[in-house]
């Protein structure tokens, strides 16, 4: 089949919808949710308002970057000079596979960052005086949760910048395994974040609250979060290896 | 039409590992989670918690390491 650049441009268009859509319903529950939580933690105690206030939009700020990171791909797919005829098959799932990788691997991180954001808000409402080191607390595990986003974010620009054009003389079976592999690479890594995302998510959630409730046990909480964390984050690395693998060893 | 097969294996590595990373990634952070609330509430039992946490986790862990090891046998041995 010919590939034109009509149909390079389907891709770079499905992957754009595909990324920001899913990325803006995930972004929407995790930063409405924080929101939620910090209104009811303002009604509880009033008098810590503004830390709470503060809290609730570092905490927002956060959760919102998976987000920006899907806007950021789907800008690059639509305005990015990809649509060039000549990338054939491959460039055309690669544009897909960019966007189902930053889409789907977007979902676990800003809910999981979400939640944290939320009960380190209820945890501040209970504990106001401890509110600077809840609110440490949250900030260290949203890098955490984030961490997964970023493994999206690389992927995405890999197939985007280092695919390789379709060579004229490949076979047909070569280039139909190389351009599925290329929509595997992006699959493997989009879902592959999001229960890390979530995991993280909780565990950094949970250890927030706890600090608001136990502040002396503070340096256990966090060890134990750390190492939480360190364990649920080995399978984002191994979607990441898998990726890589169908990415430049195919 | 064997490429058809091979496609299909590398779509299903990436499948395999993607959707096979979900439950324990979700499942080893409620662990940390309960643990981060077991170890607050009774500091003295610290060690233990933080003991059986790792069990389980390397527990959950298995299947990710499954999915690992089925996409790597799809991506080389098919």
């Amino acid at each position: 089949m010919e590939i034109t650049r009509e149909i390079i441009q389907v891709a770079a268009y499905i992957g754009a919808g595909i990324s920001v859509s899913i990325a803006s319903v995930t972004s929407g529950v995790g930063v409405g949710y924080i929101a939620g939580e910090a209104s009811y933690a303002m009604m509880k105690q009033p008098k810590a308002g503004d830390l709470i206030f503060r809290n609730m939009f570092i905490g927002q700020a956060v959760t919102e970057t998976g987000g920006i990171f899907s806007l950021v791909i789907s800008l690059l797919l639509l305005f990015g000079g990809f649509d060039v005829a000549a990338g054939g098959l491959y460039r055309f799932a690669a544009m897909l596979a960019a966007g189902i990788a930053i889409g789907f691997g977007s979902i676990g991180p800003v809910l999981g960052s979400g939640y944290t954001g939320g009960q380190a808000c209820k945890s501040i409402g209970r504990m106001p005086k401890h509110g600077n080191a809840i609110m440490g607390n949250m900030l260290i595990g949203q890098a955490l949760a984030q961490t997964s986003s970023i493994f999206s974010l690389v992927v995405a620009l890999l197939l985007l910048y280092s695919t390789p054009l379709q060579p004229r003389d490949a076979s047909l079976g070569h280039i139909v395994a190389k351009s599925v592999s290329l929509l595997g690479a992006g699959l493997s890594i989009g879902l592959g974040t999001l229960g890390p995302g979530v995991g993280i998510g909780n565990v950094a959630g949970r250890a927030s609250d706890m600090i608001g409730r136990f502040p002396d046990q503070r340096p256990s909480i966090m060890r134990t979060m750390f190492l939480g964390a360190a364990v649920s984050e080995s399978t984002a690395i191994y979607a990441l290896v898998i990726s890589f693998l169908l990415l430049f060893a195919i | 039409m064997e490429f058809i097969a091979r496609a299909a294996a590398l779509l299903g590595a990436g499948i395999c590992m993607g959707i096979g990373a979900l439950g324990p990634g979700v499942g080893e952070g409620f662990v940390a989670g309960k643990a981060c609330e077991g170890i607050a509430r009774s500091p003295e039992n610290a060690s233990l918690i933080t003991r059986t946490m790792l069990v389980g986790q390397a527990v959950s862990e298995s299947t990710g390491i499954y999915s690992l090891v089925i996409a790597l046998l799809l991506i080389f041995s098919t």
